[in-house]
């Protein structure tokens, strides 16, 4: 919390100080860790609503610029707030604006929202914004999609007019940091999804997925995720085979349709000869579920691929290993299968598992990531309170410009008689003698611009009042 | 001279052998960019350092004889060159973590204790020629012997569903690497015995046969070709390839230590 956010009367005074004071941020939120799923089902704001949701809040008293981040683990209000306007001190309670806004739009009683709100200022605000950006504040650590979402909010509260010299720059700031954080650390690194998983661990059995056929039997929709996730990373051959064939050509026609770009070649397989077939195939995606009827016990009769059958596929294939990705609930594939050499049968708990435990590796990278955000919002902050110093300056140096245009102005009738040279000479006095009137206070706000190292609150203490009479 | 090239390819492979193991174990590819400059640096120096020791040797005397040491000096040059032509090809360091290692290991003798020890091997172009063919061979079989332990490890962390080790080469790559080593060995380890036999032949006479090593290498050349076969043949991986591959290398090692026995590779047969 900065000095300008605890003392916001510190700084309003004069006019001309004013505009050297920038807008207060505030944010305020819920997420998936203070309020349960069904405060954020009320809170949440669908897409199509965002834009008058955002315009809004934009014009709530006191909001100069606003930002609405909405996904399924969290409603968050990001704003900027006349510094003339006083704010009540920074505590759950504060910002009574942003939580009538909440009340008011969503129709549910502050007294609901407010235990389950959290709220940031200044410094805070923007540690949390990089942080959130940075997926450092997601239930899933590092995972991708929040970055879209904030940018998605951001173009939002763009096209309404809702962002502008504050938050646009700030905003900025937050998508570089989100990248210095992916390409330094590695907390996007490992997979944290299914589908991802399985490409993983193809890429562990056969190196490159180039070349390598994949056999989809039952055309369900995590299939075809996982089949989509393989083609995506360089699989080009499919044999689809399905009970109803013809929802294995949709699947096929949606595939094919999806990359358009890459040929890849699909194969619709009767499913009577799925036997005669599934030894070409490198990796088997399985998800009928037909075992069903017949138990789930390794073993048990009925499954589609037994010990013998996948026997009988790596003699065909000479030991070649094969992958088998079995989504199915029951199992396609029958457990034992896996013991024997060169067959690896991963089920959907397995794959689970490996993408939580992957999630737990994650942690690790996301301290790195916390180091960076802590860094770059030093950097932000202390641009930020440099801004101040930057406008006093240029305040000065226009006021000075003025009134020695001025001063010209009035005496303009006793310099007519000045040749063009002397003219000239009038005017390079007048300047410079301006400008050295000015140096010493100058000099002062520019020491304010570099903090000392010992001590960096010092860039935070407002500049000395400019007056040019 | 030579000593001392060697001591500075033995300190770059030593150096090269501790960056292998953050950049193959602890998936820290920065290493790479220390143990793969190192180990070129050092298989220079190596060069360098052989190369005088040979034209050394051909000088003094064309009969000379080849050291122990020198042998075992020029095998650790062949694993290392297996090791950085591993690497390049299939982007893999982790075979580094025991070749570089036993490199020292070889060389770490020659290069500091060099003492009088001779082997007892006539030294000619042609004996040569078969003593480097043969040291190939066993270099082509120690990486294709690791490359399967690598294979074994890695679908045995995939069976258990056990968290991958990053630093492992794909189940393909090593059975790839494996494969290729042995097939390259094949023609240097055949080659190797033909001339062998032949010097032993024009040298020794027909009693060479009888000798202890020379019935040893036949029954290691059966075993690797033997083994050859049933790897194409069956696509064989993983477990079995491991022990077929580890009873070649004894075979291989009994061979390598059979000199003891050797009339032959003494020159003392009549």
């Amino acid at each position: 919390m900065s000095l300008i956010g605890k003392n916001p009367e510190v700084l309003s005074p004069s006019p001309v100080e004013n505009s050297n004071v920038g807008p207060m941020l505030v944010l305020v939120g819920v997420n998936h860790t203070t309020a349960p799923l069904d405060i954020r089902e009320r809170l949440a704001i669908p897409a199509t609503r965002l834009a008058e949701a955002t315009r809004t809040l934009a014009h709530q008293p006191g909001v100069r610029e606003a930002l609405i981040l909405s996904t399924c683990n969290r409603v968050e209000l990001l704003t900027t707030h006349d510094p003339a306007v006083p704010l009540q001190p920074a505590n759950l309670a504060g910002s009574p604006d942003l939580l009538r806004f909440l009340h008011e739009y969503f129709a549910i009683p502050a007294a609901v929202i407010q235990p389950h709100l959290y709220e940031f200022r200044e410094r805070e605000a923007v540690r949390h914004l990089f942080r959130v950006a940075c997926s450092l504040d997601s239930l899933v650590v590092g995972e991708a999609q929040i970055l879209g979402q904030v940018k998605e909010s951001y173009s939002v509260a763009r096209e309404v007019g809702a962002v502008s010299t504050t938050l646009d720059p700030l905003l900025q700031k937050a998508f570089s940091v989100a990248k210095r954080v992916r390409t330094e650390t590695e907390i996007g690194a490992s997979s944290v999804s299914i589908a991802s998983v399985a490409v993983d661990l193809a890429r562990k059995i056969f190196g490159t997925l180039r070349g390598k056929q994949i056999l989809i039997v039952g055309a369900g929709k995590m299939a075809e995720l996982a089949a989509r996730h393989l083609i995506e990373h360089g699989a080009t051959s499919l044999l689809i085979s399905n009970r109803t064939e013809s929802r294995a050509r949709d699947v096929a026609d949606r595939l094919a349709s999806q990359f358009s770009r890459t040929p890849i070649s699909t194969t619709i397989l009767p499913f009577d000869q799925l036997n005669d077939h599934a030894h070409r195939a490198d990796i088997l995606i399985t998800s009928t579920g037909l075992g069903a009827q017949t138990g789930d016990q390794p073993g048990a009769p009925g499954k589609l691929i037994t010990p013998a059958q996948a026997r009988a596929f790596l003699d065909r294939r000479r030991n070649r290993p094969v992958f088998f990705i079995d989504i199915a609930v029951p199992r396609d594939v029958d457990p034992a299968v896996n013991a024997l050499e060169g067959c690896f049968v991963y089920d959907i708990d397995d794959l689970q598992q490996a993408a939580s435990s992957n999630l737990a590796s994650r942690s690790k990278e996301a301290a790195a990531a916390e180091t960076i955000v802590a860094d770059e919002v030093d950097q932000y902050q202390q641009r930020l309170s440099a801004k101040p110093f930057i406008e006093a300056i240029k305040t000065l140096q226009l006021s000075a410009e003025t009134l020695r245009r001025q001063e010209l102005a009035r005496s303009a009738a006793r310099l007519a008689t000045l040749t063009p040279a002397q003219r000239e000479a009038v005017e390079a006095l007048t300047r410079s003698l301006t400008a050295k009137l000015l140096h010493p206070q100058i000099a002062q706000l520019r020491s304010g611009i570099q903090p000392s190292e010992n001590d960096q609150r010092s860039s935070l203490t407002p500049p000395p009042p400019v007056r040019i009479e | 001279m030579s000593l001392l090239w060697l001591r500075a390819a033995v300190l770059l492979y030593s150096i090269a052998a501790l960056a292998v193991l953050p950049a193959a174990l602890y998936d820290r590819p920065r290493w790479r960019r220390i143990a793969i400059p190192a180990t070129i640096a050092g298989l220079l120096f190596h060069f360098v350092s052989l190369v005088e020791t040979f034209s050394a040797a051909q000088q003094t005397a064309p009969f000379d004889l080849i050291t122990r040491h020198e042998s075992q000096s020029f095998l650790a040059l062949l694993l290392v060159l297996a090791f950085l032509a591993v690497s390049l090809r299939y982007r893999t360091v982790a075979l580094g973590v025991v070749l570089l290692p036993l490199a020292v290991l070889l060389s770490l003798e020659p290069a500091f204790r060099p003492g009088p020890e001779t082997l007892p091997l006539a030294h000619s172009n042609w004996i040569f020629l078969h003593v480097a063919l043969l040291l190939a061979a066993y270099a082509a079989l120690l990486l294709s012997l690791l490359a399967s332990v690598l294979y074994l490890i890695q679908e045995r962390r995939l069976k258990r569903k056990l968290p991958a080790l990053r630093g492992l080469p794909p189940l393909e790559t090593s059975d790839s690497i494996a494969r290729r080593a042995l097939l390259f060995g094949l023609p240097c380890m055949t080659a190797g015995l033909l001339i062998g036999t032949t010097v032993a032949e024009l040298t020794v006479g027909p009693a060479y046969f009888r000798d202890p090593k020379v019935l040893l290498s036949f029954a290691m050349w059966l075993a690797y070709v033997g083994m050859i076969h049933i790897r194409q043949h069956s696509g064989l991986r993983g477990r079995r390839a491991v022990y077929l591959s580890g009873f070649v290398f004894l075979v291989v090692l009994a061979v390598w230590s059979a000199n003891q026995l050797s009339a032959v590779h003494r020159f003392t047969a009549p």
